[in-house]
């Protein structure tokens, strides 16, 4: 019998080259970096279940699950707002295992799941340029004074489905997003943020999700 | 090289340390930085820079901004050759190339200057009067004769080498215009905190200031600028753009600008677009873009030399350029007498005023005395010369006596007409102030507030007063308490007011709309002709819809209008203006949707391991799928495909079809919502069983189809078609939300989650039985058709597998998490060598498919029922589903109705094309005789022949029936014969194995 090989393959893995892109600036004004690795959850109320799913959500994960459109960290998970009476359970992937088995038990009755670990890719964009880069592809106001850390939202980038939300400052004081985009669109949408931010000199990387 | 010759010795805001060379039709000149082409072309004593659009007339620069409707050039050269740009916009850059156009075979020496002596005959309607038959010489004749004489500029025919770009910005207060206004309310906003952007489509803010100069505060108001300007870029809240015009207003306060980000230099910088397209969302904004100057309509007014007043003084007081060496004055108000000024202070000759007002003021005649020059009340008549300039400028004065006078320049100024577009883009119809013979802005879109010039005050002192006032409301209506500041404040001096002028009659052209070259006569023939509304005036004459979009023009040619009408100006009218309110090119209205990039791709899990294997990709909707995989040695598409069809019905292949749209469907009621959306049942499917489902629209025609899995009592795995993956999920979220609400049924999206491949042949167990856990039962009795369930992979990983085929072989298809789908990939090809496994791609699909009759995209198209596809059976009588009520109307179930049939050629070596007609023998092909048409075609292996589906009425009555396929568009007529649509292996014996 042949030799069987099963090598996961991250969205991005054929674009992704680390290092330096676009103009010499002398400095970085944006790093985008690609994080692999993870585990996610599409978790959506069943019918009347709303409350029920808040409190074996808060049960589980410890803290309340957003209502409103944020990302709320819950211990080694984030919790993402994805529209009324659902979010996405955003944590590291645990090997082989079934991201699911973990939450069925817990919301059970609840909520339906759905995993979409490998239906995204998750793509960190963050520096002092971080805003300009984005305003070329998103039309959503991403200042500070409307768009604290933590805010989330369900948006389109050319013209494809993304959900972004707001991180934590970098050490060095700049604004960090994050966008989950679509595994078939990944491709694409790289190219298209490389582009937007050649101007100001890109950083890019990779990284497994919460290492 | 030139030597400047009409350049002052001394002045003006241009950077005589950086001089910079140029070329205006191969001939080398000089001007410096700060300059735009047409200042430098001025300050090299060029007067004539082009020729009309319609009599090729002779053509001089008319204003200094972005109305200017006569000096358009032809800029830079090869790929980034640009028509029609204007002279007096575009920034002098070293190296420079500009042409002009509309000439041939020289400038100087135009060739259909001759237009003008047969003049009679091209007046207003000329086209529509002489080419109206035969119709079919338009095409042919008419139009590219038209071309060739009247066409602007020449564009460039090699792709645009530069790149552009679209971007978001958002603000409080948005401020159009940097003049004194805009600075104004710029500062006023931005001190309260609001977050202000402000624009200018020049590069330096100040406007008017910046030609006019004037004090402000008790400084030079450039000096006042430069302050208000430093203040401004210290509020961290506060975004100045430069080179940004804002060009329309949308809903939401979403309002366009272009920013010229690198037309100022030779080539863009690396990572640098030349232009940017801002879309920005401000919650007020403030018009602060002034007014435009308007010229009076004479006889000659369109000589090289005659210019505005405004733009003759901007030459001479910002660009140090001198359009004149003695230079004449008509003007009806006082605003036109700052440009005797401005040429006295250069040293200039000033021989004449020509004032149409009789009143003027002690301090004017003191002027004119000082400076030695006659005052002439009365009003030019008729401008002599050509494209050497003026000749002699005559005046018919007010007591009825003529006078000549003689002057290289002529500045007019017949008043100024507020810069309102922006206000008008949402229907807002501007008003008419009779005080200042102009349109002031009303009701313009929610938000937006005009103010100073382009609201009709003018004064120094009002522009400052009303921008500070106007930027100090729009933040506090937000909800910014902070303190706007003090007011900057200037002295207006007291003005004697303007005595309209729109219209000098004479002998000889007298232009309205330069660049459509629309004559006075022309409205006059208008009137006289019934069309004298505003809406007809425009669309009859072309007034005002030249690129300049009749800044210039349009206010005069409904003045004149009136008169000729007898109707007041009100009474007539006025045209609003449409975005953009400056040409756009089509590169930044793209951004970086272009070539390749025109939208977003989607790339499948074996998307570069097909690439490695020399797949030939097809465009699918955004996807990019395998179309076949060629070999060496195949010497065309039909070869491969023909291979591959032929190795999967006897060996085994497998194909990609991640494409698919995924759906989960989850929740207690998942089974009763499928029952109302599908029209055969889904409740009573088994847990671990697929079928095959078709939607219908409400009006009773088919939607999709695809099969759907039950995985669990309350989680099905619903598949749709490639190409309504994303409809049929917006459809499925309004029947959850909106129809059935009572239903407990959760939907996600998961096409991106899973790699799913078809694996079908012959073979195909003995290929699974090398990547599935031994333990696995895939024989018939423990995988039975249509059965699905997960099972172990070999290896550790998890797969499921559906046993549903669309090739009519034995199949399997397998879905892993799309990291593992190139790992997949690789792994079949491992275990599948001895097999002879081959990959086959979306060709040999739909050969197979159309083999086995299945329907799909062409067959689905929006027109045909269940019936028609021969599905009717599948149309549960038991329960309700969207479209049953309509899917009975009669006519949805008529007998006659066109249904799914085979075809296939009765001569077996001919070649079978969808979209030929199905004619009964004997009948001339014509609509009554067109029984149906050709849907899908394939080059069948199995069969060793052409064959096909198609729509035929009464099809299934008419099996054997020999018809002729009619096929105008390729010049094809051929006999067929009507069959089966199941060509191969009817009974299914094979994919149920």
């Amino acid at each position: 019998m042949a030799e069987l090989s099963w090598v996961a393959t991250a969205p991005l893995s054929h674009v992704l080259k680390p290092g330096h892109h676009g103009a010499e600036t002398g400095g970085s004004g944006v790093a985008y970096t690609g994080l692999s690795d993870f585990a996610l959850v599409q978790v959506m109320a069943r019918r009347g279940k709303a409350s029920a799913l808040a409190k074996a959500a808060k049960a589980h994960f410890g803290v309340a699950a957003p209502l409103k459109p944020k990302a709320v960290a819950a211990g080694g998970s984030l919790l993402i707002w994805s529209g009324p009476d659902q979010f996405l359970a955003l944590s590291p992937r645990d090997g082989l295992a079934s991201p699911l088995a973990s939450l069925a038990g817990p919301l059970a009755g609840a909520a339906s799941l759905s995993d979409q670990s490998d239906a995204r890719a998750l793509i960190r964009i963050a520096g002092p340029r971080a805003r300009d880069v984005l305003a070329k592809f998103c039309s959503l106001d991403l200042d500070a004074s409307v768009f604290p850390v933590g805010t989330a939202a369900a948006t389109s980038v050319d013209h494809t489905a993304v959900t972004l939300w707001r991180g934590e400052d970098t050490a060095g004081g700049a604004a960090t997003f994050n966008l989950l985009v679509f595994t078939s669109f990944a491709e694409s949408l790289w190219h298209m943020m490389l582009d937007a931010g050649a101007a100001y000199g890109i950083e890019v990387g990779e990284a497994s999700y919460g290492v | 090289m030139s030597s400047q010759s009409h350049r002052l010795a001394s002045g003006g805001l241009i950077d005589r340390s950086t001089p910079m060379n140029f070329t205006f039709d191969g001939k080398p000149m000089t001007g410096y930085a700060g300059d735009t082409l047409a200042s430098a072309l001025v300050a090299n004593g060029v007067r004539l820079v082009g020729r009309s659009f319609k009599y090729h007339r002779p053509r001089g620069i008319l204003t200094a901004g972005s109305e200017e409707p006569n000096a358009l050039v032809e800029l830079r050269s090869g790929a980034r050759r640009e028509p029609n740009t204007k002279a007096t916009t575009a920034e002098l850059y070293d190296g420079l190339e500009a042409a002009s156009q509309n000439r041939w075979p020289s400038l100087r020496h135009d060739f259909l200057s001759v237009n003008q002596l047969a003049s009679p005959i091209f007046v207003a309607g000329f086209y529509y009067k002489t080419f109206m038959w035969p119709a079919a010489l338009w095409e042919k004749l008419y139009e590219p004769l038209i071309r060739r004489a009247a066409g602007l500029g020449r564009a460039a025919e090699a792709p645009d080498p530069d790149s552009y770009e679209k971007a978001w910005a958002h603000c409080d207060v948005l401020v159009a215009g940097g003049g004194p206004t805009g600075l104004a309310a710029a500062l006023a906003a931005g001190r309260t905190g609001a977050r202000v952007i402000l624009c200018d489509e020049g590069t330096q803010f100040g406007g008017r200031l910046l030609s006019d100069g004037g004090e402000i505060d008790s400084m030079p108001s450039g000096e006042w600028a430069a302050k208000a300007l430093a203040e401004l870029e210290a509020l961290p809240n506060v975004r100045i753009m430069a080179r940004t015009t804002v060009t329309g207003v949308y809903d939401g306060g979403v309002h366009s600008a272009l920013e010229r980000v690198s037309d100022h230099l030779p080539v863009p910088p690396a990572h640098t677009p030349r232009q940017r397209l801002w879309r920005i969302v401000a919650r007020r904004s403030v018009v602060a873009a002034g007014a435009i100057e308007r010229p009076i309509v004479f006889p000659g007014n369109d000589v090289p030399g005659v210019m505005t007043a405004s733009a003759m003084r901007t030459y001479i007081s910002r660009y140090a350029a001198t359009p004149a060496r003695r230079i004449a004055l008509f003007t009806n108000n006082d605003d036109g007498w700052k440009t005797v000024e401005a040429a006295l202070a250069a040293g200039l000759a000033v021989a004449a005023v020509v004032d149409s007002r009789a009143e003027i003021s002690a301090a004017q005649r003191e002027t004119a005395r000082g400076a030695g020059f006659a005052i002439l009340n009365g009003a030019v008549d008729r401008v002599d010369g050509g494209k050497d300039g003026i000749g002699s400028i005559s005046v018919a004065l007010a007591g009825g006596a003529r006078a000549t006078v003689e002057a290289d320049g002529l500045a007019v100024s017949g008043g100024w007409n507020p810069a309102l577009a922006l206000t008008s883009y949402h229907r807002g119809r501007p008003k008419w102030r009779n005080d200042i013979a102009a349109f002031v802005p009303d009701s313009p879109p929610p938000g937006m507030h005009a103010a100073g010039a382009a609201n009709g005050s003018f004064g120094l002192a009002a522009c400052l007063a009303d921008g500070h006032a106007a930027g100090a409301s729009a933040a506090s209506d937000l909800g910014f308490s902070k303190s706007a500041g003090k007011a900057s404040s200037a002295a207006d001096a007291p003005e004697t007011p303007l005595s309209p002028v729109w219209h000098v009659a004479g002998k000889g052209k007298a232009f309205v709309d330069y660049q459509n070259d629309v004559t006075a006569s022309d409205i006059e023939l208008s009137a006289r002709e019934g069309f004298q509304s505003v809406e007809h005036l425009k669309r009859y004459t072309t007034l005002g819809m030249a690129t300049d979009q009749g800044k210039t023009s349009n206010v005069s040619g409904l003045a004149i209008m009136a008169a000729v009408t007898g109707r007041s100006i009100p009474e007539t009218g006025t045209t609003i203006y449409r975005p953009p309110y400056v040409p756009t090119s089509m590169g930044a209205l793209a951004g970086t949707n272009r070539g390749e990039h025109f939208h977003a791709t989607r790339l499948t899990p074996s998307h570069h391991w097909a690439e490695e294997q020399g797949a030939v990709f097809v465009d699918t909707g955004l996807w990019k799928r395998a179309q076949w995989y060629p070999r060496a040695g195949e010497k065309d598409w039909l070869e491969s495909v023909t291979r591959e069809v032929r190795t999967v019905r006897s060996g085994v292949g497998f194909c990609d079809v991640s494409t698919l749209g995924k759906i989960d469907v989850h929740g207690p009621d998942a089974g009763a919502f499928l029952d109302r959306v599908y029209i055969n049942t889904f409740s009573t499917l088994a847990v671990g069983k697929a079928r095959y489902g078709l939607m219908l629209r409400e009006d009773g025609m088919v939607y999709d189809d695809g099969t759907t899995s039950r995985l669990a009592e309350d989680h099905y795995f619903l598949t749709t078609t490639t190409a309504k993956a994303g409809p049929v999920m917006q459809h499925l979220e309004f029947c959850r939300q909106v129809l059935f609400p009572e239903l407990d049924v959760q939907l996600t999206s998961v096409s991106d989650q899973w790699a799913q491949f078809s694996i079908a042949g012959p073979k195909v167990r003995d290929l699974l039985r090398e990547i599935v856990d031994p333990e696995e039962d895939l024989s018939n009795e423990g995988f039975p058709f249509m059965g699905v369930r997960e099972v172990a992979l070999r290896g550790g990983i998890r797969a499921r597998l559906f046993r549903i085929s669309f090739s009519g072989e034995m199949a399997f298809e397998i879905s892993v998490p799309a990291r593992f789908g190139d790992a997949l990939v690789r792994n079949l090809m491992r275990a599948g060598e001895p097999f002879g496994i081959i990959p086959y791609g979306t060709e040999a699909l739909g050969v197979m498919r159309v083999e086995k009759g299945h329907v799909a995209g062409p067959e689905l198209n929006g027109t045909t029922t269940a019936g028609d596809l021969g599905l009717g059976k599948m149309m549960s009588s038991k329960k309700d589903y969207i479209g049953r009520t309509m899917a009975g109307r009669d006519a949805l179930t008529a007998p006659d109705r066109q249904v799914v049939v085979g075809i296939r050629p009765t001569d077996k070596a001919r070649r079978l094309r969808s979209g030929a007609h199905l004619i009964p023998m004997g009948e001339m092909p014509e609509p009554s005789t067109d029984h149906g048409y050709v849907t899908s075609v394939c080059f069948s292996p199995m069969l060793d022949q052409w064959i096909g589906l198609g729509l035929l009425a009464r099809g299934r009555d008419r099996i054997g029936e020999v018809m002729r396929a009619h096929d105008p568009l390729r010049g094809e007529d051929y006999d067929v014969e009507i069959c089966n649509p199941v060509f191969y292996d009817p009974e299914g014996g094979r994919q149920r194995g």
